[in-house]
C-alpha cells in the first residue's frame, strides 16, 4: 500500500504543485512570525542591559548632596549623577518631531550608558551627539525645545548607541555635563555600583537594583513579542484556514481522478481503512514535503525582514518554531484531506469494473443546504436581535458579532449550492458571448463543488480585506462626521506639535491676547473610571465654549455644563443612565458626581463625557490637551494665530480638516499593513485557482482534443479555459466583498455602536477587488489555458 | 447503385509516415498513393498495425506526414500552420470518433451544431432539420449526452460531422463499443449521408460487416495499399482479410 502510495504520490507530481505551493506559504508565514517575535525578544534579552551599575536611586531634584550622601553610603564605591531633562528636537517643519521628549536630554558621561558610533564625545556648549535613529548625523545642527520655552541650537559631533539598565526611555541627545546641567538642573536618577548596598528609603525617592529593573525590561519585552506573535499568528491563521481549502478541493479532485484505481485496489483485497490511511498518508508526506519549504521559506524570510530593518536585532530560531511550523503543515493538510480520504474509502470494488464515468458518491447534499441555511437564519437572526443602537450593551455586541461569523459559516457551507445563482449568469453569457465563452461558462458549472471550493478560498481572503475596509471606511468617515458635526469650520483648532503631550499652560492666555479673537477655550482630555462601568473618556472644558467654538450635537437635554454632564447617547446607552441620572466619575481617587444634563451623538472617537473645567480636578484643570479660538472674522483669526504661534514648536495651529487628516493618516497606515497581512491569504488562494484549472484541464483532455479535432483554434481553447477562470474568481470575488462588507456592517456596528447600515462602503478597495479578480482570473488561466492550448489531438482522442 | 464520379474529395501522394528514429524507427505508411472519390463510401480495411488509422488522421489534417503530398478538395495540406489546419478540419472534414465525441456540457443539439458555432457560422436550418431528422433522437436533442445510449450519441457524433457539409467525413472505428443493433443503425446513418446528403465518408473498421456498407474497401497491410474491393459483401471482405493475414 505505502509503496502504491508513494508512487502515486511521484506521478502527481505536477498535479500537487500548486497546492504544495499553498502549504509552504501558510507554513512559512507561520514559521517567520514565530522567528519574528523570537528574535525581537531574544534581542532585548540579549542587548546587554549595563552591568558597571547595581542600584538606581531615582526621584525628583536629586541634588549634589543627595549624590554625595549616597556616594557615603557603606558599600557604594562609585556613585554617579545622571542629567536628564525635556529636550525636545524640532523637524524640519519648525514644529516638534513626535516624543517622548520628557528625558531626551542627558549629560554626557564615559560610563556603559554610550557606545560612541561616530564622530566624537560633545566637549562644551553648541556641540551634542545625537543617538543612531533620530536621523541626525556628524555636522547637521539640532535644534532642540526646552521645558522653560527657550530654544538652543548644537552642532551634532558625534552619534551613540544607547544602553539601559531597565526599560528606561533612551534619551536621544547628549550634551557635555556643563551645558547638560544649565539645561536640565538636577539629576534624573543616581547609579550607584558596589556591593550590599543598603539605601534608606526617603519620600519622593524610588530604589531599585539594576538585576530587577534588567528582569523587568526583559520581561516586558518578552510580553510584546508574545503579543506580536499572537498578532501575527492571527493573520497566519487565516493563511492557512484558506489554504485548507485549497488542499480539501485538491484531493477532492485527486479522488475523482483515481476511483478507478481506489477500485483496484479494494477488488485486489484492501480494507476501507488501508485506502483511507493511504490517502491520509499521502496528505500527511504532501504536508511534511510543503513544511519542509515552508520552514525554509520562513527562515529566509524572517532573515531578509531582519536584514532590512538594519536594527541589529539577532536571528533566533528556536526549535519549537520549526515543530510548529511542521505540526502546521502536517496537521492543516491532513485535517484537509480526511474528508475526502473517508470518500475513497466508499468507491465500491465493482468500480474497477465499470467503464461509465465514474465519481464517488455525495452523500451529505442535503444535510449540507440544511446545516447551511440553519446557520445563515440563525447568523442573521442574532444579528437582527442586537441591531439596536439605543440598548446596545457589551454583550449585545460579542452576541452580535458571533452572529455575523455564524452567517459567515453558513455561506461558506452553502458555496457550492449558491453557485446554483451562477446558472442565469452563464445563461446570459451563452447568449451574449461565442463558443469560448459558452463552453467556458458551462465547465465553471460543471462542478459546483469544486467550484464553490476554489472560490471559497478567495471568498475567505477577499471577504475579510473587505471587511476590514468597510469598517475603516466607516471609521473614518465617521471619525470626519464627528469632527465636522463637534467643530465648526470657524474654529482654529490649537494642538500639540507632538503627539500626546499636553500643550503648556500659556497657550490658552496667549491665544485669548490674541487680536481678533473673541471667544477660546481649552478642552483637557482625560480618561476617568465611572463608578457604575469600565474606563470612560472626559473632555474639561469652559462651559461658554459649546455654541459658538464646539457644537457637539445635542438629542436631548441641555448644552449647560454649569449644571452637570453632557454624555454621549452610545456611551449612556452602554453605561444604562439617562438625563437626571447621577453620575460618578473616578479620576484616580478624586470623585466628580453630577447629574447628566444632556445627551450628545458622538462616537468613540471623541470624548464621551463634557465636564465643566471648574468642577474637574486640579490636575486635569492644568492639562490642556486641545484650545479652540474664533472671532468675528475667523480667517483673520487664524492668520494672527499662525502669526502668534511660528516661533512655538510645540504648538500647530490647524483646523478640523487638518484634525481629520492628521488623526486618519495614522490609521490609514495600520489599515494598509492589514491588507498585506490578509493579501497572503488572498496569494494562496488564487494557487488553488491555478491548481483546479490545471486538474480540470488535465481531466479533459480528451473532451479538449475533440474541440480541437472538430475545429477549436488553439485560442479558442485557451479563451474557455480563461473564461472559466473569470468565472470561478467573479463567483469568489463577488461573494466575498457581499460577505465581507456585510461582516464589516456588523463589526462596525459592534464595535462603534453605530446603526448597522449606516457604513461606508470602500469603493476604492472594492473597485480594486474587482479589478484584482478580473487580473487574477486572467492570470490564473494563463498557465492552464496553455496546457490545455497544447494539448495532442491524437493522443487526445486515442482511445488506448 | 452508387453515383459514378470521376472527381476526388480527398487523396494522397506518396504518403509516408514515419515514428521514432534509430532503433525505434517505425514505419507506418509506406508511400501510399490513393484518392477517395466524392460521393463515395469508402472503407479501409486492414490488421492491427497495418497504418490504416494513420491514414485518415494524415488525410483528415490531425497528423503530418514525414513526406508526401496530403489534398483535401482542392487544397494541399503540406505546410499548413496549426490554425490552418484548424480551419481546414473546421470546414472541410467531418468526425465520427470510436467514443468521447461529445462535449458533456453540451446539449444533443448543441453539440450538432458545434463546428458552425466554432466558426461563427449560420447553420441551415433546413439542412439541420433533416439531419436531425435522421438521426431520429426525437425530443432527447435538449438531453446531455450522459443522458443518452452509446449508440444515440455515436449518431449524434454522425450528424455533427454532417451538418457542416464537409467535403469528406473520417470515421474511426465507429462502431467499436456499440451492440450490432445500434451499429447497424449508425452505419445505415453513415450510409444515408452518402446516398441522401451527398457526403463522401471514409470509414476505418476492423469489422468486415461494417465494411459491407461501403461502396467500395481499401485494404492496408504494413503501411501499404493491398488492394481494393467494389460493391463488397461481408463474406468477401472476410475472405480477402483472411488472406491478408495470413500473407502478413
Amino acid at each position: 500500500m505505502w509503496r502504491a502510495m508513494v508512487r502515486d504520490l511521484r506521478a502527481h507530481r505536477g498535479r500537487l504543485a500548486m497546492t504544495l505551493a499553498s502549504i509552504v506559504l501558510g507554513v512559512a508565514f507561520v514559521v517567520s512570525s514565530w522567528v519574528l517575535a523570537d528574535s525581537t525578544a531574544a534581542s532585548v534579552r540579549a542587548t546587554d542591559l549595563r552591568s558597571d551599575v547595581d542600584v538606581v536611586v531615582s526621584g525628583h531634584d536629586l541634588t549634589d548632596a543627595d549624590l554625595a550622601d549616597l556616594a557615603a553610603l557603606p558599600g557604594v564605591s562609585a556613585a554617579r549623577g545622571v542629567l536628564a531633562g525635556r529636550a525636545a528636537l524640532v523637524g524640519a517643519d519648525g514644529k516638534l518631531v513626535a516624543g517622548p521628549h520628557d528625558t531626551a536630554g542627558t549629560g554626557w558621561d564615559r560610563t556603559d550608558r554610550f557606545v560612541l558610533t561616530a564622530g566624537r564625545e560633545p566637549r562644551g556648549p553648541g556641540e551634542v551627539a545625537a543617538a543612531d535613529g533620530t536621523e541626525l548625523s556628524t555636522g547637521d545642527t539640532a535644534r532642540v525645545f526646552l521645558a522653560d520655552g527657550r530654544q538652543v541650537r548644537a552642532t551634532v559631533v558625534g552619534t551613540f548607541g544607547y544602553r539601559t539598565v531597565g526599560s528606561e526611555p533612551a534619551p536621544r541627545l547628549a550634551y557635555d555635563q556643563d551645558s547638560a546641567r544649565s539645561m536640565f538642573g538636577s539629576y534624573h536618577w543616581i547609579e550607584l555600583t558596589g556591593e550590599h548596598i543598603a539605601v534608606p528609603p526617603a519620600p519622593g525617592r524610588q530604589v531599585d537594583t539594576a538585576r530587577a529593573l534588567g528582569e523587568q525590561a526583559t520581561a516586558d519585552a518578552e510580553a510584546a513579542a508574545g503579543s506580536t506573535r499572537e498578532t501575527l499568528l492571527a493573520f497566519a491563521a487565516v493563511a492557512l484556514l484558506v489554504g485548507g481549502f485549497v488542499i480539501a478541493n485538491t484531493f477532492a479532485m485527486l479522488v475523482t481522478q483515481r476511483v478507478r484505481q481506489y477500485a483496484l485496489l479494494r477488488a485486489v483485497g484492501a480494507t476501507r481503512r488501508q485506502v483511507r490511511r493511504a490517502v491520509l498518508g499521502e496528505a500527511a508526506a504532501l504536508g511534511a514535503a510543503g513544511a519542509t519549504g515552508g520552514v525554509l521559506l520562513g527562515l529566509a524570510l524572517a532573515f531578509t525582514a531582519l536584514v532590512l530593518a538594519q536594527d541589529d536585532t539577532e536571528f533566533v530560531v528556536s526549535p519549537l518554531g520549526i515543530l510548529v511550523g511542521y505540526a502546521v503543515g502536517v496537521g492543516v493538510t491532513v485535517v484537509a484531506a480526511h474528508a475526502c480520504a473517508r470518500r475513497a474509502a466508499t468507491v465500491a470494488p465493482v468500480a474497477a469494473l465499470r467503464t461509465d464515468a465514474l465519481t464517488p458518491p455525495h452523500r451529505t447534499r442535503r444535510v449540507r443546504v440544511a446545516a447551511g441555511l440553519l446557520l445563515v437564519a440563525a447568523g442573521v437572526a442574532t444579528v437582527a436581535a442586537t441591531s439596536g443602537v439605543d440598548d446596545l450593551g457589551t454583550t449585545e455586541r460579542i452576541v452580535g458579532l458571533v452572529g455575523g461569523i455564524v452567517a459567515w459559516l453558513g455561506v461558506l457551507v452553502l458555496a457550492p449550492e449558491l453557485s446554483a445563482a451562477l446558472r442565469p449568469v452563464a445563461a446570459l453569457l451563452t447568449r451574449l458571448g461565442g463558443p469560448a465563452t459558452r463552453l467556458g461558462a458551462r465547465n465553471a458549472l460543471r462542478d459546483p463543488r469544486r467550484t464553490a471550493a476554489t472560490s471559497s478560498a478567495l471568498l475567505v481572503g477577499l471577504a475579510l480585506v473587505c471587511a476590514f475596509a468597510t469598517l475603516g471606511e466607516t471609521m473614518v468617515s465617521m471619525f470626519g462626521d464627528t469632527v465636522r458635526a463637534t467643530v465648526p469650520a470657524t474654529t482654529t483648532v490649537l494642538r500639540p506639535a507632538a503627539g500626546d503631550e499636553p500643550l503648556g499652560t500659556d497657550v490658552l492666555d496667549r491665544v485669548r491676547d490674541t487680536p481678533g479673537v473673541t471667544g477660546a477655550a481649552a478642552q483637557r482630555y482625560g480618561s476617568a473610571t465611572v463608578a457604575t462601568g469600565g474606563r470612560t473618556t472626559v473632555s474639561a472644558i469652559e462651559p461658554d465654549a459649546f455654541g459658538t467654538l464646539l457644537t457637539p450635537p445635542l438629542v436631548a437635554g441641555t448644552a449647560d455644563l454649569r449644571t452637570g454632564f453632557v454624555v454621549g447617547t452610545n456611551e449612556a446607552a452602554m453605561l444604562g443612565v439617562g438625563l437626571g441620572d447621577q453620575v460618578t466619575l473616578d479620576f484616580d481617587g478624586e470623585r466628580v458626581t453630577r447629574p447628566v444634563v444632556g445627551l450628545h451623538t458622538t462616537t468613540e472617537a471623541q470624548p464621551l463625557f463634557y465636564l465643566d473645567v471648574a468642577a474637574a480636578p486640579a490636575w486635569l484643570r492644568d492639562r490642556t490637551t486641545t484650545v479652540y479660538a474664533t472671532g468675528t472674522d475667523p480667517a483673520a483669526v487664524r492668520t494672527a494665530l499662525d502669526r502668534a504661534f511660528a516661533g512655538r514648536p510645540d504648538v500647530r495651529v490647524t483646523d478640523r480638516e487638518g484634525v481629520i487628516d492628521e488623526d486618519m493618516g495614522e490609521f490609514a497606515a495600520v489599515l494598509a499593513v492589514m491588507y498585506a497581512m490578509f493579501g497572503a491569504a488572498v496569494v494562496i488562494a488564487i494557487f488553488g485557482v491555478v491548481n483546479t484549472l490545471a486538474l480540470s484541464v488535465l481531466e479533459r483532455r480528451r473532451e479538449i482534443g475533440v474541440l480541437r479535432a472538430v475545429g477549436a483554434r488553439r485560442r479558442l481553447v485557451r479563451r474557455a479555459v480563461r473564461v472559466e477562470s473569470l468565472v470561478i474568481c467573479g463567483y469568489g470575488g463577488i461573494t466575498g466583498i457581499v460577505v465581507g462588507v456585510g461582516f464589516g456592517a456588523v463589526m462596525q456596528h459592534v464595535m462603534l455602536g453605530r446603526e448597522l447600515f449606516a457604513i461606508s462602503v470602500p469603493y476604492l478597495v472594492i473597485g480594486v477587488s474587482l479589478a484584482g479578480m478580473v487580473a487574477v482570473g486572467v492570470l490564473a488561466a494563463l498557465w492552464p489555458a496553455r496546457r490545455a492550448a497544447r494539448t495532442d489531438v491524437l493522443v487526445a482522442i486515442a482511445t488506448r | 447503385m452508387c453515383p459514378v464520379t470521376t472527381t476526388t474529395a480527398a487523396g494522397a501522394d506518396g504518403l509516408t509516415k514515419v515514428y521514432g528514429e534509430g532503433e525505434a524507427r517505425v514505419v507506418a505508411l509506406d508511400d501510399v498513393t490513393v484518392d477517395f472519390h466524392s460521393g463515395q463510401f469508402t472503407a479501409i480495411m486492414g490488421p492491427s498495425g497495418s497504418g490504416k488509422s494513420t491514414l485518415m488522421h494524415c488525410v483528415a489534417g490531425l497528423d503530418t506526414p514525414s513526406s508526401g503530398r496530403v489534398r483535401l478538395g482542392e487544397v494541399d495540406l503540406s505546410g499548413l500552420s496549426d490554425d490552418q489546419l484548424t480551419a481546414v478540419r473546421r470546414d472541410r472534414v467531418g468526425f465520427v470518433f470510436q467514443a468521447f465525441n461529445l462535449l458533456p456540457t453540451l446539449t444533443a443539439l448543441e453539440n450538432i451544431t458545434l463546428p458552425l458555432d466554432l466558426a461563427g457560422r449560420r447553420p441551415d436550418p433546413a439542412l439541420v432539420d433533416a439531419i436531425v431528422a435522421a438521426v431520429g433522437l426525437g425530443d432527447r436533442l435538449g438531453h446531455r449526452p450522459a443522458q443518452l445510449s452509446g449508440g444515440q450519441q455515436q449518431r449524434v457524433a454522425c450528424a455533427r460531422a454532417l451538418v457542416t457539409s464537409p467535403d469528406v467525413v473520417f470515421a474511426d472505428e465507429p462502431t467499436g463499443a456499440l451492440d450490432s443493433r445500434s451499429s447497424a443503425a449508425l452505419l445505415a446513418l453513415l450510409r444515408r449521408g452518402v446516398d441522401e446528403f451527398g457526403r463522401t465518408v471514409v470509414l476505418v473498421t476492423h469489422d468486415p460487416a461494417a465494411a459491407a456498407y461501403a461502396d467500395r474497401v481499401l485494404f492496408l497491410a504494413d503501411g501499404r495499399l493491398a488492394g481494393e474491393l467494389t460493391e463488397p459483401t461481408a463474406n468477401r471482405v472476410l475472405d480477402r482479410m483472411k488472406t491478408l493475414e495470413r500473407v502478413a
